[in-house]
């Protein structure tokens, strides 16, 4: 059991050494906050950019999810593009409280306490701790996985940032336009094919737009 | 019979005054008459065009005028509404052609009408460029005039109208092809008229013919017309000609008795009158002579792509402002006459900072036959930097066959303004509010005020569950906890497994004992040595038995063996000894 703990301490150790690692490899990139993304959707918002806006917004959540102020103009912005805001279900609501790192966190303290708690077992030493160890562990797992799962889609979608983005049939600009996208309309990103994004839509609509339409929440 | 001469008499008088009613009645019917043209060389013919009311085969009555030959070459028969009344129209051609030099005049065709002049020179300045109407303009015919050449039984003719007999290879050049069809003698048309020559390609073939009708020969014809496009594919001198499968019917009466019928007109009393068999034939036409010439090599423009023609050119880029990064569509239009399938164009290859893609082209036909139309090629382009940019002009090359020289048309270059792109996102913020826009203010008005920035700061948006550093730290926990799992099990498995293989192992040596049993009960020495055979593997398997037992189990061995191969069955006595050996060999080391 001391064996086992020593080994952990040292994971962690040498967890801090390489977490940290490529903040200081990437000093060209500007510093974010969900300050600083709230307040740059701010003022694309007051410049009548709303897909630049509904885009530093989307960023900003990522960050500060549970951000009233951030709600708020995020819902302002997407009415006065005419677009509809999605309404988070009931367990959602309640995962979007944090931010994903925080859950992050959560994940990697399930881990250590079920592995603390399964040597324990293992061991038949402090079996009652062990047992609630392994449960408090366990939930904490199933949560992060579960805030993986919730924000997949958002990690993983594009906002359209200029006016009237032709969807084509194809990944060219010479191909047929199905339809045209509206300026903040989030859409999801299945596939990238040469300067072009294959999206679906909230109406599971899909077809290809231009990179220079959109730009990813996560870059 | 007196009674009967009478009335043959006067239907034969009726008969006289109704036709030479009809004829006033056909002379007085004339609407128009012209001659074209009016300036003639001898040796040339004019063409006089006489529209008349009616559809009477004998509707024009030609004057006769000296030093004048007046024939009619072809009838052609309309339907036209006037005021909300239809009204049947004959357009008669008649080909004027003098004997002689001077001015001759033919007299009206109707009496209030003035006499038509026709001036015919020996100087042929005079008629090299003879005015022409509107209509032969727009389709230059070479053999106009040439004559129609029925069939044997005089059922269908065949002619393809030429506008040239000199082409170039690749040219297309448009044609006629003209089936006419007597009504009553042809049965049916089995196909669409093809080229005797494999010299030729004949092209966009019009599915559906025109149809109109024709007097040759007194003879009235439904004519079928077929517009197509004829190209060249090799140089030299060829003869081309159409031909048509039709099914026709064939008189059987000789050709002076059906005479006779001809001069019913009505193809069903015709076919009553005189019997006929079907017989299928080919129509074809005149035999036609063409020079095909090969384009000259000297002055071929590199990008020459093999259109023959005459053309001109346009160019457009749309929009004309744009971001970088945003796609731009560069249209050229190549509109004229000749061969489309042959006008191609690269467009722009290659450009500094734009990014070119393969154009794609659509044509528009501007005709039937798709000899005049405008072909269309689309180039999307996409700038990478932003600023005032200039296109070069566009080309485009081709051989005129008029001028018999290769051409080359440019386009005027294009400038378009490329803004900086909205994407891109690492550019500051802006900082103030548009004025002016009042959809931006209303927004403006609705948000809440920034927030204070925070002393800290990160350098992704990519959650730390998505991050490779962040995920192996947890791996490793996982790693390093079931290693220590799997190290505090280890004693006890051992034991665990232990118990197993002696619990596996004494039941199979219980087994082995019961049937040893039974087989002695039975006095069956096969069983019971199977039995032991068992039992024997059953104990070797364990690695620890004891001497005593090995001993008790090579003797079983040795009575299995004398019970398998020896002739004499034991007594009462040995199997009592055998199953007690058995027993000890099974028993004694489990309970030792």
């Amino acid at each position: 059991m001391m064996r086992a703990s020593r080994l952990a301490t040292l994971c962690l150790a040498l967890w801090a050494l390489a977490w940290h690692a490529p903040a200081r490899a990437d000093e060209s990139t500007p510093p974010l906050s969900a300050a600083s993304l709230y307040n740059a959707g701010n003022a694309y918002a007051r410049a009548g950019h709303p897909g630049l806006a509904v885009l530093n917004y989307e960023r900003a959540r990522l960050l500060t999810p549970d951000d009233a102020d951030l709600a708020a103009n995020l819902a302002t912005v997407r009415s006065s593009a005419h677009l509809s805001a999605p309404a988070p279900s009931g367990v959602a609501h309640l995962l979007l409280v944090a931010s994903p790192d925080f859950f992050a966190w959560i994940g990697v303290l399930g881990v250590l306490f079920a592995g603390a708690g399964s040597v324990a077992v293992v061991a038949r030493r402090w079996r009652r701790t062990a047992a609630a160890a392994i449960v408090v562990g366990g939930l904490g797992v199933a949560v992060c996985v579960a805030n993986v799962i919730l924000w997949w889609p958002t990690l993983h979608a594009a906002v359209i940032i200029t006016p009237d983005a032709p969807v084509r049939v194809a990944p060219a600009p010479m191909g047929d336009s199905l339809f045209a996208l509206h300026e903040a309309d989030v859409v999801g990103i299945e596939a990238e094919h040469e300067g072009f994004f294959l999206v679906r839509t909230s109406s599971a609509r899909t077809g290809w737009v231009a990179a220079a339409n959109l730009a990813r929440i996560v870059p | 019979m007196r009674v009967t001469s009478f009335a043959f008499l006067r239907v034969v008088v009726l008969s006289l005054a109704v036709g030479c009613a009809g004829r006033a009645a056909a002379a007085q019917s004339v609407l128009s008459a012209t001659l074209v043209p009016s300036q003639i060389t001898v040796g040339q013919s004019a063409e006089l065009t006489v529209k008349t009311l009616g559809a009477g085969l004998e509707a024009v009555v030609l004057p006769k005028v000296s030093g004048l030959e007046l024939r009619i070459v072809e009838q052609t028969h309309h339907l036209e509404t006037v005021h909300g009344v239809s009204l049947g129209t004959t357009t008669t051609r008649v080909q004027v052609t003098p004997l002689n030099a001077g001015v001759y005049a033919i007299p009206g065709l109707t009496p209030p009408a003035q006499p038509l002049v026709l001036r015919v020179s020996v100087d042929d300045a005079i008629g090299k460029a003879p005015p022409k109407t509107a209509a032969a303009a727009a389709k230059p015919r070479a053999d106009a005039g040439e004559a129609i050449r029925l069939t044997a039984d005089g059922s269908a003719f065949l002619r393809l109208s030429l506008p040239k007999r000199e082409v170039y290879v690749g040219e297309s050049v448009p044609v006629d092809i003209e089936l006419g069809l007597r009504p009553g003698f042809v049965n049916s048309l089995n196909g669409l008229p093809t080229l005797t020559s494999a010299d030729f390609t004949l092209n966009n073939l019009s599915r559906q013919p025109e149809r109109s009708e024709r007097v040759v020969d007194s003879v009235g014809f439904a004519v079928l017309t077929w517009h197509s496009v004829v190209a060249p594919v090799r140089p030299g001198t060829f003869t081309l000609s159409v031909e048509a499968p039709i099914t026709i019917r064939q008189r059987l009466r000789p050709e002076s008795e059906a005479k006779l019928e001809d001069q019913l007109g009505d193809p069903f009393l015709q076919n009553i009158y005189g019997k006929t068999v079907k017989k299928d034939i080919k129509v074809a036409s005149p035999a036609a002579q063409l020079d095909v010439l090969a384009l000259p090599s000297e002055g071929r423009p590199a990008a020459f792509s093999g259109a023959v023609g005459s053309f001109r050119i346009s160019s457009d880029l749309v929009p004309d402002a744009a971001a970088a990064g945003d796609p731009l569509s560069l249209r050229m239009r190549v509109s004229g006459s000749g061969n489309f399938d042959r006008v191609d164009s690269p467009m722009l290859e290659h450009l500094d900072q734009w990014k070119t893609y393969p154009p794609k082209s659509t044509f528009i036909a501007g005709d039937p036959v798709g000899y005049q139309g405008e072909k269309n090629f689309e180039q999307s382009l996409i700038a990478s930097r932003p600023g005032p940019q200039t296109l070069p002009s566009l080309s485009f090359s081709y051989f005129d066959p008029i001028a018999r020289r290769y051409a080359t048309v440019t386009s005027a270059p294009l400038h378009v303004t490329i803004t900086p792109a909205p994407g891109d996102t690492s550019a500051p913020a802006p900082s103030v509010a548009v004025a002016g826009d009042a959809a931006a203010q209303s927004v403006a008005d609705g948000l809440r005020p920034d927030h204070a920035l925070p002393a800290t700061a990160i350098r992704s948006l990519r959650p730390l569950y998505l991050q490779g550093p962040f995920l192996a730290v947890p791996a490793a926990l996982v790693l390093g906890f079931a290693a220590a799992a799997w190290r505090q099990r280890r004693p006890a498995d051992v034991a665990a497994g232990a118990r197993r293989r002696r619990q596996r192992r004494l039941g199979a040596t219980q087994r082995a004992l019961a049937a040893g049993e039974a087989a002695a009960r039975a006095g069956d020495p096969v069983a019971f040595c199977a039995a032991a055979r068992q039992l024997i593997a059953a104990r070797v398997a364990n690695a620890g038995e004891g001497g005593a037992a090995a001993q008790e189990l090579q003797e079983l061995q040795l009575i299995a063996d004398a019970q398998r191969y020896g002739d004499t069955p034991g007594t009462a006595v040995e199997w009592s000894r055998w199953v007690e050996v058995l027993r000890r060999a099974a028993i004694e080391p489990e309970t030792a």
